[in-house]
């Protein structure tokens, strides 16, 4: 059963906030400003982003309205009503309840009946995982049609009271380069497809082949939170007495191994020469790349990669919206997808080649699309 | 591989030669992966690594480095009058690394090790199967697959210098006299690489000749992890 993407929509809370704007939304933790900022803005060269956040650091948003928001786009472009999807797929890597899955919450909020449902757990590539899922409940016969969607809510955990809340030696700061970074790079959003078992009318997207490599037997973790400086500390965050000590602990905060990030360009390179290896990915006949690199810093070093192995595909190819929509996390790929289909003239044939590399434990995930059109 | 901006300038590698060369990529990339999971190295990412390990490894990588000369100058000899221009770069390239040896010794003294004590290293068990296959390989006539050994060897000095000796200095607060070996290799391995591409195209001439290169780079590796895996177990 061959499966098409008939359908998307978006969702990024509040007006754009320029560079110059972002500690104002966030907060200018213990009220001065970082010496981070220009560094870190300059190297993943975004201008713009999205908060669910107001100035006074309250939630405008919660994370599972993002994600119906962006749901109820996606069915609105759609002949299709919300009582016809058989499957509610969804991904984030922080719901707002710890408990139950954020798929639970999303279909309340969508208020679709007796649905199949799926929660994907993980970081960036998160949403390829629901994808998958999805894809493959169709391509066996279980559903017609599969809703999927995944959002990110970051800023809550990148807000100055997250860092202030860590206890700190008289004079010092309490947290690292490490944990500040992710304040410069994430951003909040979210995005929804809708798959169907048959093309929708006008242009749809047929899902050639998803897969992905892991790598977490090799690597320690690059990205995370729960633990007070990385992997190797004795205690997860729910040991604490309460976690009140937990986030004076620096338990809480969101870190990323800046050392360890070049492993992730080694990676996705590597996926695509062994998808190359197996003829399942031909160079020549993309026409559209669109890959989920994190910052601008990253783009040169995986074109350089790719033309060091004789297998880039011409920038004039490659699609983002990184820059004027942010980091969206598991997010980022539904929305570029979105805006991809609602602003470039796509021709019947085209080949669409999605990449999304997730440096958590470095998961490696691609996607393969053809461009179909049925006359209305 | 590790230093993607130094290996960028290889124009006019046929397909074959560059088909060989993402083969290559994906075998060096395969044997970081393994590389991240030996316990020694695996310290380094973690931020345990200490000054014990740091001696440690200088002790079991000299045997290696020693006999190193000795399978690049025993391959020089292996190339008949057609392969001249190969034997010319192979010999140039022993030239160069031919008393390496003394430099680690140096480090390991500068690094709280005693002179006598690295001069007596012997080979570990890895090091064993490692020096064998290399010296073997090198013995057959015009061993144009020793490429792919050279690919990963160089391609390991690159990393060192780049990943792991200002990372050996930070955990270690070793000074930067101990780790010249190892920065000295990532500055000449990224010419090194600039002379393989070049003999790539003539070495990959055939789909035989290409595979060949890509095994031996396969073994090479496996080896190479097998030594660091194998430290002290002489």
């Amino acid at each position: 059963m061959s499966v098409y993407l008939t359908s998307t929509g978006a969702f990024l809370p509040n007006e754009p906030v320029s560079n110059d704007r972002v500690e104002t939304v966030l907060g200018a933790i213990h009220d001065r400003p970082s010496r981070l900022r220009r560094r870190v803005l300059k190297s993943n060269g975004i201008t713009t982003r999205h908060y669910a956040l107001d100035e006074s650091q309250a939630t405008t948003h919660q994370n599972e309205d993002m994600a119906v928001a962006a749901a109820k786009q996606c069915l609105e472009r759609s002949p299709l009503e919300a009582n016809d999807v058989g499957m509610l797929s969804v991904a984030t890597s922080q719901g707002d309840m710890v408990l139950p899955g954020f798929g639970s919450m999303v279909q309340g909020g969508l208020g679709i009946p007796s649905v199949e449902l799926h929660t994907a757990h993980g970081i960036c590539s998160s949403s390829m995982m629901a994808l998958k899922a999805a894809f493959n409940n169709i391509r066996v016969g279980d559903q017609q049609t599969a809703l999927v969607v995944s959002s990110e809510l970051t800023s809550r955990l990148l807000k100055r009271s997250r860092y202030e809340a860590v206890a700190a030696e008289p004079g010092t700061i309490g947290f690292d380069f490490n944990s500040e970074f992710l304040r410069w790079m994430l951003s909040d959003g979210a995005g929804a497809l809708l798959l169907q078992d048959r093309p929708g009318r006008g242009l749809s997207l047929r899902i050639d082949w998803m897969c992905s490599f892991s790598h977490a037997d090799s690597l320690p973790v690059c990205m995370g939170a729960g633990r007070a400086k990385g992997e190797d500390s004795p205690l997860s965050w729910q040991d604490y007495s309460t976690l009140g000590e937990a986030e004076a602990d620096g338990a809480m905060l969101l870190r990323q191994d800046v050392r360890l990030l070049e492993h992730i360009v080694k990676l996705g390179v590597d996926g695509f020469l062994r998808l190359i290896d197996e003829g399942r990915l031909v160079v020549d006949d993309i026409d559209h790349f669109l890959c989920h690199y994190s910052s601008h810093h990253f783009k040169g070093k995986i074109a350089d990669m790719l033309t060091a192995a004789g297998c880039m595909i011409p920038e004039r190819k490659w699609f983002t919206n990184l820059y004027t929509k942010g980091n969206t996390g598991c997010a980022a790929m539904f929305i570029m997808l979105d805006e991809f289909i609602e602003t470039m003239s796509i021709q019947p044939g085209a080949r669409i080649f999605c990449h999304v590399p997730e440096s958590g434990r470095f998961n490696t995930t691609y996607m393969h699309l053809t461009a179909v059109e049925v006359s209305k | 591989m590790t230093a993607p901006d130094s290996t960028l300038d290889h124009p006019g590698l046929t397909p074959l030669a560059q088909q060989t060369l993402r083969r290559l990529m994906r075998v060096w990339f395969d044997f970081e992966r393994r590389l991240s999971r030996v316990p020694i190295l695996k310290r380094l990412d973690t931020g345990t690594f200490t000054i014990d390990d740091f001696r440690c490894l200088l002790r079991n990588l000299r045997p290696q480095v020693v006999e190193g000369a000795r399978w690049i100058t025993r391959c020089a000899s292996s190339f008949d009058r057609d392969h001249a221009h190969m034997r010319s770069m192979v010999i140039g390239h022993a030239m160069d690394e031919h008393r390496d040896y003394e430099m680690l010794e140096h480090d390991y003294v500068a690094a709280g090790g005693q002179y006598e004590e690295i001069q007596k290293a012997e080979r570990n068990i890895g090091t064993e199967a490692l020096h064998a296959f290399l010296m073997s390989q090198a013995t057959q006539p015009n061993p144009v697959d020793m490429l792919g050994a050279m690919f990963i060897i160089e391609g390991l000095g690159d990393k060192m210098a780049n990943n792991w000796a200002d990372r050996i200095e930070e955990l270690t607060k070793c000074s930067p006299d101990a780790t010249r070996f190892i920065r000295y290799h990532g500055e000449n391995d990224a010419s090194h690489m600039e002379k393989f591409y070049t003999m790539l195209g003539d070495a990959a001439s055939t789909e035989e000749s290409a595979a060949a290169i890509v095994r031996t780079a396969k073994v090479v590796a496996r080896l190479y992890a097998l030594q660091l895996e194998e430290v002290d177990n002489v």
